[in-house]
C-alpha cells in the first residue's frame, strides 16, 4: 500500500530532516510511527502526503509513484495533521461538502457517510456551525470525519488521539481496524506507546531523522517487556 | 526561545521592580510594548531564521521598500525643492504634514479595527497578570510606530532639502524634532476611532466581516466625498487671495486638516511655544482616544471572537447536500475565504467600486467633472477605458490569495487538486467578484459617452482584458511572495511584497496605457488600443502558462 525508499529530506539551514528512510506498508497494516520530539515523524508524514518535496528517495502509494503522479496518488490516501488547521470561515458540512467534491463522492454516499461518522463522532447539531467556534475535539474529529468521507485506501494520520476525547478515541480505533479488514492501511505517528502496542501490527521507531527499528510488533515486542521498555532501549542504544 | 529571552531580557531588573505595583505595571507595560515591537516589519524572524531562501527573500522585499523609499524621497524633495523656488517655503512643512496626516489616515481607517482587535495573542494576552491598558498600549505603540515611520519617510527628505535651501535656526530643528513625533497621532487617532466604531458596531452582528468591510469602505468613499467637496469650493474663494499663493495654500490645508498648517507654520518659524502647543494637543486626542479603546476592547474581543454556534443542525439538512465539480467547490471556497476577511475586502474591492464612482461621476455630473480631478489635460471621452481598466486592476484579490491560505495550506497541499485548478478558482473568483462592477461601469459608461460601434468595442474590451490581466498578474506575484506564515490578516493583506507588486503593478499598468493613449494621435487610436489589448492579452497567456508550471511543484 505504501512503500518509502531512502526518502532523504533535510531542511536548509538546520539540516535536520530524514535520512535514507525505507518503509513498506502492506495492505491491513495498522503502522505506528513512533520517535522522540523532532526526530522526523510529521517531516516522513508530510512528505508522504505530497506536503513536503523531498531530496532524495521514493514513495509509492498503492504502487503509484508520489513524484511521477501525485494527484493519482493523493486519491488513495487522506491525511490528518496533528494540529487541524481547518477553513475556519465554512462551516463543518460545508467543509465536509468540499472535500467529497474534491473526491468526487456522489450525493447519496456523502449523505450517507457524513450522517454515520457525525453521529458516531457526535458533532452532528455542530456541522452547521462555523468551524472558527469548534473546539480542537471537535476540529480533529471534523478532520478525521472528512478523511473517511471518502474512502480512503490509506489513513496518513499525526498524533490523531492528542484531543480526542476517551469514547471518540474508542471509535477511530474501531474506524482504524475496520479499514484494515477491508484491506486499507493507516500510517500513524504517537506518541501514546500503550495503544501503538495495542492496535498496531507494525511499528517504527525513528531517532534524529534515522530509522532505527522497524518490523513487526510481536518480534519487536518480545515476551515480558513493553513497547516502552523496547522504545528506551533501543533509543539509547541507537545514541551509544 | 531566544526570542523569548529576547522578550523578558532583564529579568533581575523585573525582580528588583517588583518592589511597587507602579514599577510592575510600568515593567509589564514595557513587557508587551517590546513583545509587540520585537517582529515589527518582520524583523526578529529575519534576524533569528536560518532558512537562506526566507533570507533571500526577505532581502528583496528590503530592497523593493528601499527602491519604494527612494522614489518617495525623490518625489518629496521635489516636491519642496519647488516650492522653496517659487518663494513658498512657508508652506512646505504644513504641505508635508497633512499629505503624510492624510495617508495615514485613510490606511489607517482600513487596517485600525483589525490590527487593534486581532486575535493573535489575545488569549494569552488575556491569561498574562497583565492590565489591558497594557496590551492595547502595545498594540497602538506598535500602529504609532509604522506610521511615524511613514511619516519620517515623507519629512526626512523634504527637511533635508528644505534645510539645504534655507538654511534656518537652530529653534527650528528644536521643534521639527518635537513636531515630527506628534505627526502620526491626530490621524491616527481619527483612524483609530473610525476602527473601534466600525468594528465594534459590526462585531455584535453575524456576518461580521462583512459588515465590519461594508462600513470600512462607505467612510473611505465618505472621505473622497468630502475632499472632493473640499475641491468644489476651491471657485468660491477670494480671487484677492490668490495673489498671495501662500496664504491661499495654508488655506486650503487649513480646510482639508488644520493641525498641519499650525503645526507646520510653529516648525517652519521655529516656534518651539507653539509647537510645543500642538504636540500637547496631538497627545491629549491621542491620549483620549488610547483610553476610549482600552474601555472596549474586550468587550469588542469578545463579541467578535466569542463565536455564534447554533448548534442546531439537524441530520434532515444533509439531504440538501449537492455535489459540484471541483473548479465550482473550489470558487465557492475561495468566495467564502474572500468575505470572511474584512480587511481583504475592503481593500481590494475599493478598485473596482471605485470604477463605478468614476463612471457614475461621467454620467451624472458630465465628461468634464472628470478632468477637475487630473492635473493634466485628457479627452475624458477616449481616455475613460483606460482609466477604468487601471483603476479596476488596483489591488487585485489574486495578489494575496495565495497568502491568505496561511496555516490551511497543508489542506489544498494533501488533496488531489491540481495546481491549475487551485489558480483557475482564485483567477475564477476575482473575475466573478468584478463582474456585477464591470458591467455597472460600462452601463453608466456606455451612457455617459455613447460611443459608435468601434469605441463601444474599446470601451468593452479594454477594462475586460485589463481586469484578467491584473487577476492573473496578481497569481504571479503571490507565486513569488507567498507569505504563508502570518501572524495577522493585515501583514498579508497592507505589508505583504505581493500585495505591494500587485498594486504597483495595476497603477504602473493604467499609467502606461494612459502616457500612450495621450501621446498617440486621435487618428491612430484604434490601432494603438488593438496593439494594447495584443500585447495584454499575450502578456496573459504568457503569466497563465508560467504560473501553472511554476505551481506544478505544489503537485
Amino acid at each position: 500500500m505504501l512503500t518509502i525508499e531512502h526518502l532523504t529530506k533535510h531542511y536548509k539551514g538546520s539540516g535536520k530532516g530524514v535520512t535514507d528512510l525505507s518503509l513498506h506498508i502492506a495492505p491491513g497494516d495498522v503502522y505506528a510511527f513512533i520517535g522522540h520530539n523532532g526526530a522526523g515523524k510529521t517531516t516522513t508524514l508530510k512528505c508522504v502526503a505530497g506536503i513536503l518535496d523531498f531530496d532524495g528517495g521514493t514513495i509509492l502509494v498503492d504502487g503509484i509513484n508520489l513524484r511521477e503522479n501525485p494527484i493519482a496518488c493523493k486519491r488513495q490516501f487522506a491525511y490528518i495533521p496533528d494540529n487541524p488547521d481547518i477553513y475556519e470561515y465554512l462551516t463543518g458540512i460545508q467543509y465536509l461538502n468540499f472535500i467529497a467534491d474534491v473526491f468526487a463522492v456522489g450525493a447519496g454516499e456523502r449523505q450517507e457517510r457524513i450522517k454515520k461518522y457525525a453521529d458516531e463522532f457526535e458533532i452532528t447539531a455542530s456541522l452547521g456551525d462555523l468551524v472558527s467556534t469548534y473546539s480542537h475535539g471537535m476540529k480533529q474529529k471534523l478532520a478525521l470525519i472528512s478523511a473517511l468521507v471518502h474512502r480512503p485506501k490509506l489513513l496518513i494520520l499525526d498524533e490523531p488521539f492528542v484531543g480526542l476525547d476517551p469514547k471518540a478515541a474508542v471509535i477511530l480505533k474501531n474506524v482504524m481496524h475496520r479499514i484494515c479488514e477491508e484491506g486499507g492501511a493507516i500510517f500513524f505517528s504517537t506518541h501514546v506507546l500503550d495503544v501503538a502496542e495495542k492496535l498496531c501490527n507494525r511499528v517504527a521507531i525513528i531517532k534524529d531523522g534515522t530509522l532505527i527499528a522497524s518490523g513487526e510488533m510481536e518480534e519487536i515486542v518480545k515476551a515480558g517487556q513493553s513497547l516502552e521498555d523496547i522504545f528506551m532501549e533501543v533509543v539509547e542504544d541507537a545514541g551509544e | 526561545m531566544r526570542e523569548n529571552e529576547n522578550v523578558l531580557k532583564k529579568p533581575e531588573n523585573r525582580e528588583k521592580s517588583r518592589g511597587t505595583g507602579q514599577s510592575e505595571t510600568m515593567e509589564q507595560f514595557r513587557a508587551m510594548a517590546r513583545l509587540e515591537l520585537c517582529n515589527i516589519f518582520g524583523l526578529n524572524v529575519l534576524r533569528h531564521t536560518k532558512d537562506p531562501k526566507a533570507k533571500r527573500k526577505s532581502s528583496g522585499l528590503f530592497c523593493l521598500y528601499v527602491f519604494l523609499l527612494a522614489v518617495t524621497a525623490f518625489y518629496v524633495g521635489g516636491l519642496v525643492y519647488g516650492l522653496v523656488f517659487l518663494g513658498m517655503d512657508e508652506v512646505v512643512f504644513a504641505y508635508l504634514i497633512a499629505i503624510s496626516s492624510v495617508i495615514i489616515f485613510v490606511f489607517g481607517v482600513l487596517k485600525a479595527g483589525s490590527v487593534l482587535f486581532r486575535r493573535e495573542g489575545y488569549d494569552m494576552a488575556c491569561a498574562l497578570p497583565v492590565p489591558t491598558a497594557a496590551v492595547v498600549f502595545a498594540r497602538i505603540l506598535r500602529m504609532y510606530v509604522e506610521n511615524l515611520g511613514f511619516s519620517l519617510v515623507v519629512l526626512l527628505p523634504g527637511t533635508i532639502v528644505y534645510a539645504w535651501n534655507v538654511r534656518p535656526g537652530a529653534a527650528f530643528y528644536l521643534a521639527l524634532w518635537l513636531g515630527m513625533l506628534s505627526v502620526p497621532m491626530i490621524p491616527m487617532a481619527g483612524a483609530v476611532l473610525a476602527g473601534v466604531l466600525v468594528t465594534g458596531a459590526s462585531s455584535r452582528m453575524r456576518h461580521k466581516s462583512l459588515v465590519a468591510a461594508g462600513l470600512s469602505i462607505l467612510l473611505v468613499l465618505g472621505i473622497f466625498w468630502l475632499t472632493s467637496r473640499m475641491s468644489a469650493l476651491e471657485g468660491a474663494l477670494d480671487l484677492e487671495m490668490l495673489k498671495n499663493v501662500s496664504a491661499f495654500v495654508f488655506m486650503m490645508l487649513g480646510r482639508l486638516y488644520a493641525p498641519a498648517v499650525w503645526l507646520g507654520k510653529a516648525v517652519v518659524y521655529g516656534d518651539v511655544l507653539h509647537c510645543l502647543m500642538c504636540v500637547g494637543l496631538s497627545l491629549a486626542i491621542f491620549a483620549v482616544v488610547s483610553a476610549g479603546v482600552c474601555a472596549c476592547f474586550h468587550p469588542i474581543c469578545r463579541n467578535l471572537y466569542g463565536g455564534f454556534a447554533r448548534h442546531d443542525y439537524k441530520v434532515e439538512e444533509l439531504g440538501g447536500l449537492k455535489g459540484k465539480s471541483v473548479l465550482v467547490s473550489l470558487c465557492c471556497r475561495e468566495f467564502r475565504r474572500y468575505f470572511a476577511s474584512s480587511i481583504y475586502v475592503a481593500n481590494t474591492i475599493i478598485g473596482p467600486i471605485m470604477g463605478c464612482v468614476i463612471s457614475g461621476m461621467l454620467l451624472f455630473f458630465g465628461m468634464d467633472s472628470l478632468e477637475a480631478y487630473i492635473p493634466f489635460p485628457i479627452d475624458s471621452g477616449s481616455l475613460a477605458p483606460f482609466l477604468l481598466g487601471g483603476v479596476f486592476c488596483m489591488m487585485t484579490a489574486t495578489s494575496t490569495s495565495i497568502s491568505m491560505e496561511g496555516k490551511n495550506w497543508w489542506i489544498v497541499k494533501s488533496l488531489p487538486l491540481s495546481a491549475k485548478h487551485i489558480l483557475d478558482a482564485k483567477i475564477l473568483m476575482n473575475l466573478l467578484l468584478v463582474l456585477p462592477f464591470y458591467l455597472a461601469a460600462e452601463v453608466m459608461l456606455f451612457l455617459a459617452v455613447r460611443p459608435g460601434i468601434m469605441e463601444a468595442l474599446w470601451t468593452l474590451l479594454v477594462p475586460a482584458v485589463t481586469i484578467v490581466f491584473s487577476c492573473v498578474y496578481g497569481i504571479t506575484v503571490n507565486l513569488h511572495f507567498p507569505v504563508l506564515n502570518w501572524e495577522s490578516e493585515v501583514s498579508v493583506v497592507k505589508q505583504s511584497a505581493s500585495a505591494v507588486l500587485g498594486g504597483i503593478g495595476g497603477f504602473i499598468l493604467a499609467i502606461l496605457c494612459l502616457l500612450a493613449a495621450m501621446v498617440v494621435p486621435k487618428e491612430y487610436a484604434d490601432v494603438l488600443r488593438l496593439g494594447l489589448c495584443v500585447v495584454l492579452i499575450l502578456v496573459t497567456a504568457v503569466l497563465y502558462k508560467g504560473n501553472n508550471r511554476n505551481a506544478m511543484a505544489w503537485e
